[in-house]
């Protein structure tokens, strides 16, 4: 559990982060999110003492950062960064294997456990223990950063813009990932983003940030439902807010078990999300689509008068 | 820190304390009746006790109580004082040798203590400090020194005539400016002949690929060999060319003298020389030559109008890297009669006579640094104007 | 980037032995060379023919050479103690009010030109084998403090905070990221340095130190060119030999 009571942080004469108070449960992901210059990047770097906070308190487990060695401190929190940072002249394997070393793990622990987590993390041992972050591509590097940070098994995980430099496609299948990850290994993420439609996603607490102010935190869910201000708004998509709230709604929350009535001939899958749905029927001009699992049996089907009904609700 | 409480300037503080040490502990003077017999050296507060040797001190302590506390405005006011005490060293030089050297003694020579060399070491330290936490240009650094370079000309001209500098220059001022000259030359033309070979041979470098190999081999190696020894094997090619080729011999090449010099600055001057052109022709950004090319203008327009004008600046780095170079080497060719500065150098250390050895040594101090902030402003401007 | 030729540099670098065989090709060559100069009189007897001795005797080779090579190893020992001690200390916090004020000096101070060091030594310290050897130190001090500089620096500042976040202590990283990340510049100094001070060294024959610039100046006074090219031999074959090591430790740059 990670808990900000009133910090605050000074660079010179500006503040950047102006007295915000925080509570992130354990196992739970927050994502902070608002426009550059908010103050999100540095509240995280407060967080393992990377930057010093100036005011307020930060506890880990009731604890507070300050009463932890800053060396000790980092070694038990993971930290993945936009660049990777990974070091040019080592090896995947020794990239990996950085934090088990400093803690003086026996070899082959820190072998054993490198290989677990390329496993984890989809890289081939035999393919990329010995490469060059250099050879790499952003996808493969960033996988290995986050490796890397997981390597000691910290219970708590400091991510900044992780997926920010790459492209849309890796970026999602990165997400995805993540999420599935996450189911797994119940870390307590601390995840900071620009990017609105990867905070909705992947977010189980919104925390929105401007001028180095919380303006709002909630469930995702929540905050789309209920904007504070304008600001809040617009960062949530103004407009398009209907279609992400639709995006975090599985299908097979809103369909109707399969009744008397014959199949419709559009198909959409169980797990898909209302959007999509709304998409596949805009797409075929049709206001029926039958359900399927993943085996591609019909269990349901979905109306359009569900799919909106539902958002009534 | 940003609130009031503003930490020391470490930097001046220890800079300045040295300075302060180093004043008055550290011999500032030494009076020798004439040139052979060695000299007495004095403390300054041995010489002048009273106030003269206040007016150093107390702005010494100024900078130190100035730097403590440091903020924009009192930087300033330590710079000022910087300069001051800068301006101040040759007056009280000055009245120092009219204190010393007494009517009597014609022959007097007066040399500056280690106290002196360090203390204007430490002042040019801590000025370059205070204009870079100023942030002032390269050219107003300079105007920074004009105070104390016209305190050095006046105190020379008028009140300075024993200092041992000085008396070396007026018994040789004729052979002085005729190596001043000669070094000039040297290192002149060297610097214009290498550069019109340089060009040439980038151009080549360009064309073909195994040119560029062999060349910077070659000019590699060159440059990893000593220019004592290579000065020392040019002498015996151009020794049997001076003898067996009459044209030669009449244009005064030999094993000894300008020729071997020339030479072997040449060599040395190619390497850098060619390594910028070449840089500079192959490095700008092909995008900007495609677009270039893409308005429709042609390879002439392309080259005198785009690649010219971006490589500019980084040949003038090359022209700036070989000036300084040659402006050192030129002095070790004294050794093989080549003339120069460095006459007075090895004629110094062979005579055990250190005035002499700075009258060579100075001088070409001065015109590296002179060169190097010259062309190095010049390559600094055209740099902006190509990318603005 | 190509990544084929990367992979190939790190997975199959020249074998050990035949990567040195160049520079051990040039020390033979000078232990030779200083061993048997007497041998070649022959040869030296065509380019002087008419001088009484026409090889310098006044004192070994192997002597000037061993001295030579003292001078310029002790001088460029402290140069690299010194100049990349004194380039870590002003990169840590703790220094760093100096960063500045260093790293303009050791840029000004390469455009003194050695020569001029090395006689402004003489008055400062009498003549001998002292004032050389500080001269080298000094002079060889800026190209190592400059590089070394310029290698911390160049370090992508995101591997910096990555290294710090994984909670390295700063000997850690300093140790395990910085100088690693570094070496191939401080190399690329330390090689100009010492490239530097050993035909700087040589002129020390002229302030009353021994070492291979003697049989030069020797030479150049009593107009033997015989003694002149045993000199430059030699020293040209030291400065090859130590440059080609140079050339080979140098690995390849990571940035």
């Amino acid at each position: 559990m990670i808990e900000l009571f009133d910090v605050t942080k000074r660079f010179g004469s500006e503040v950047a982060v102006d007295g915000i108070s925080l509570r992130v449960e354990t196992g739970e992901l927050c994502a902070l999110v608002g426009t550059s210059g908010c103050g999100k990047s540095t509240t995280l770097s407060m967080i393992n003492r990377l930057i010093e906070h100036d005011g307020g308190e930060i506890h880990l487990d009731g604890q507070p950062v300050r009463s932890f060695d800053e060396v000790a401190l980092r070694r038990r929190i993971g930290y993945v960064i936009q660049s990777t940072g990974l070091f040019p002249h080592w090896t995947v394997a020794r990239n990996i294997g950085l934090v088990p070393r400093l803690l003086k793990w026996p070899k082959g622990r820190v072998r054993e456990r490198v290989e677990e987590l390329m496993q984890l993390l989809g890289l081939p041992v035999a393919e990329f223990a010995d490469k060059y972050p250099r050879q790499l591509s952003g996808g493969q590097a960033q996988r290995v950063g986050v490796a890397r940070a997981l390597a000691a098994d910290p219970d708590i995980l400091l991510m900044d813009e992780p997926f920010g430099a790459l492209d849309p496609i890796t970026r999602e299948t990165l997400q995805h990932e993540l999420r599935e990850l996450q189911a797994r290994l119940h870390k307590t993420i601390v995840f900071v983003t620009h990017d609105m439609d990867e905070a909705l996603a992947l977010a189980d607490r919104l925390v929105v940030m401007h001028q180095g102010r919380i303006v709002q935190q909630g469930k995702p869910i929540a905050l789309l439902h209920d904007p504070v201000n304008p600001f809040v708004e617009s960062l949530l998509g103004g407009m398009d807010r209907g279609l992400k709230e639709a995006a975090l709604i599985q299908v097979g929350e809103r369909m109707l078990p399969l009744g008397p009535r014959l199949l419709a001939s559009e198909r959409i899958a169980y797990g898909a999300s209302l959007s999509q749905a709304l998409s596949v029927m805009l797409w075929h001009q049709v206001d029926r689509l039958t359900v399927v699992d993943e085996e591609d049996i019909p269990i349901g089907e979905l109306s359009l008068r569900r799919l909106l009904g539902a958002k009534a609700s | 820190m940003g609130e009031g409480r503003v930490s020391p300037n470490w930097v001046v503080l220890s800079l300045m304390l040295a300075c302060l040490a180093a004043w008055l502990i550290l011999d500032a003077v030494s009076v020798a009746p004439n040139r052979i017999v060695p000299g007495s050296a004095y403390a300054a507060l041995e010489i002048m006790s009273g106030w003269p040797a206040l007016l150093l001190t107390a702005p010494m302590l100024a900078v130190v109580v100035l730097a403590w506390r440091p903020d924009q405005q009192r930087l300033k006011l330590a710079l000022a004082t910087t300069v001051l005490l800068l301006a101040l060293l040759p007056l009280w030089l000055s009245a120092a040798t009219a204190v010393l050297v007494e009517p009597s003694m014609p022959q007097a020579r007066v040399g500056i203590g280690p106290s002196l060399w360090l203390l204007l070491f430490l002042l040019l330290l801590v000025l370059i400090e205070l204009r870079t936490r100023l942030a002032l240009s390269r050219s107003m650094g300079w105007c920074l020194l004009l105070p104390m370079i016209v305190s050095w000309w006046l105190s020379l001209a008028l009140w300075l005539e024993p200092l041992a500098l000085q008396r070396e220059y007026q018994a040789r001022s004729a052979q002085f400016t005729s190596a001043l000259t000669m070094h000039l030359v040297l290192v002149g033309a060297a610097v214009a002949a290498s550069l019109v070979l340089a060009a040439l041979l980038a151009l080549a470098m360009r064309r073909h690929a195994g040119i560029r190999r062999a060349g910077f081999g070659v000019l590699n190696f060159l440059q990893t060999i000593p220019s004592l020894a290579l000065f020392g094997l040019l002498l015996a090619p151009l020794a049997w060319l001076g003898t067996h080729v009459d044209w030669l011999a009449a244009i005064g090449v030999s094993g000894i003298g300008w020729a071997p010099a020339f030479l072997a600055l040449l060599g040395y001057s190619l390497l850098p020389m060619v390594r910028n052109i070449h840089v500079a022709l192959e490095e700008v950004d092909p995008a900007v030559i495609e677009s270039a090319r893409g308005m429709g203008m042609s390879r002439r327009q392309v080259f005198l109008q785009v690649r010219l004008p971006l490589a500019l600046p980084i040949v003038i780095e090359g022209i700036r890297i070989t000036t300084v170079q040659a402006i050192g080497l030129t002095a070790v060719a004294a050794l093989i009669g080549a003339g120069g500065l460095g006459t007075f150098i090895f004629q110094g250390l062979g005579q055990a006579a250190m005035d002499m050895v700075l009258l060579g040594a100075l001088p070409i101090i001065v015109m590296a640094l002179f060169a190097d902030a010259l062309f190095g402003s010049l390559s600094e401007r055209l740099r902006q104007g190509g990318t603005a | 980037m190509k990544p084929g030729s990367l992979l190939a540099r790190h997975v199959a670098p020249v074998p050990t032995s035949r990567r040195w065989l160049v520079p051990m090709a040039w020390f033979i060559l000078l232990l030779m060379l200083s061993a048997g100069m007497g041998q070649l009189e022959w040869l030296f007897r065509l380019v002087e023919p008419d001088v009484r001795e026409v090889i310098y005797r006044r004192a070994g080779f192997f002597a000037l050479l061993g001295q030579h090579v003292m001078v310029v190893g002790v001088a460029s020992l402290l140069a690299v103690l010194l100049g990349v001690g004194g380039a870590i200390a002003v990169t840590r916090p703790a220094g760093r009010d100096f960063l500045p004020l260093v790293s303009q000096l050791a840029s000004i101070g390469q455009t003194f030109p050695p020569v001029a060091v090395l006689a402004l030594a003489v008055p400062a310290l009498g003549f001998g084998t002292l004032p050389i050897v500080v001269a080298l130190l000094l002079y060889g001090l800026l190209p190592i403090v400059r590089n070394t500089l310029a290698g911390i620096d160049g370090i992508d500042p995101d591997v910096h905070e990555a290294a710090r976040g994984m909670g390295m202590t700063a000997g850690e990283v300093l140790r395990q990221v910085e100088l690693p990340l570094a070496a191939p510049v401080i190399i690329a100094g330390i090689r100009t340095s010492v490239t530097v001070n050993i035909a700087t060294a040589a002129l020390g024959a002229t302030v009353g130190a021994s070492n291979l610039g003697d049989p030069i100046i020797a030479g150049i006074v009593n107009g033997n060119t015989a003694y002149i090219v045993q000199g430059a031999l030699l020293i040209g074959l030291l400065a090859i030999t130590v440059d080609s090591v140079f050339e080979r430790l140098q690995p390849a740059s990571q940035a």
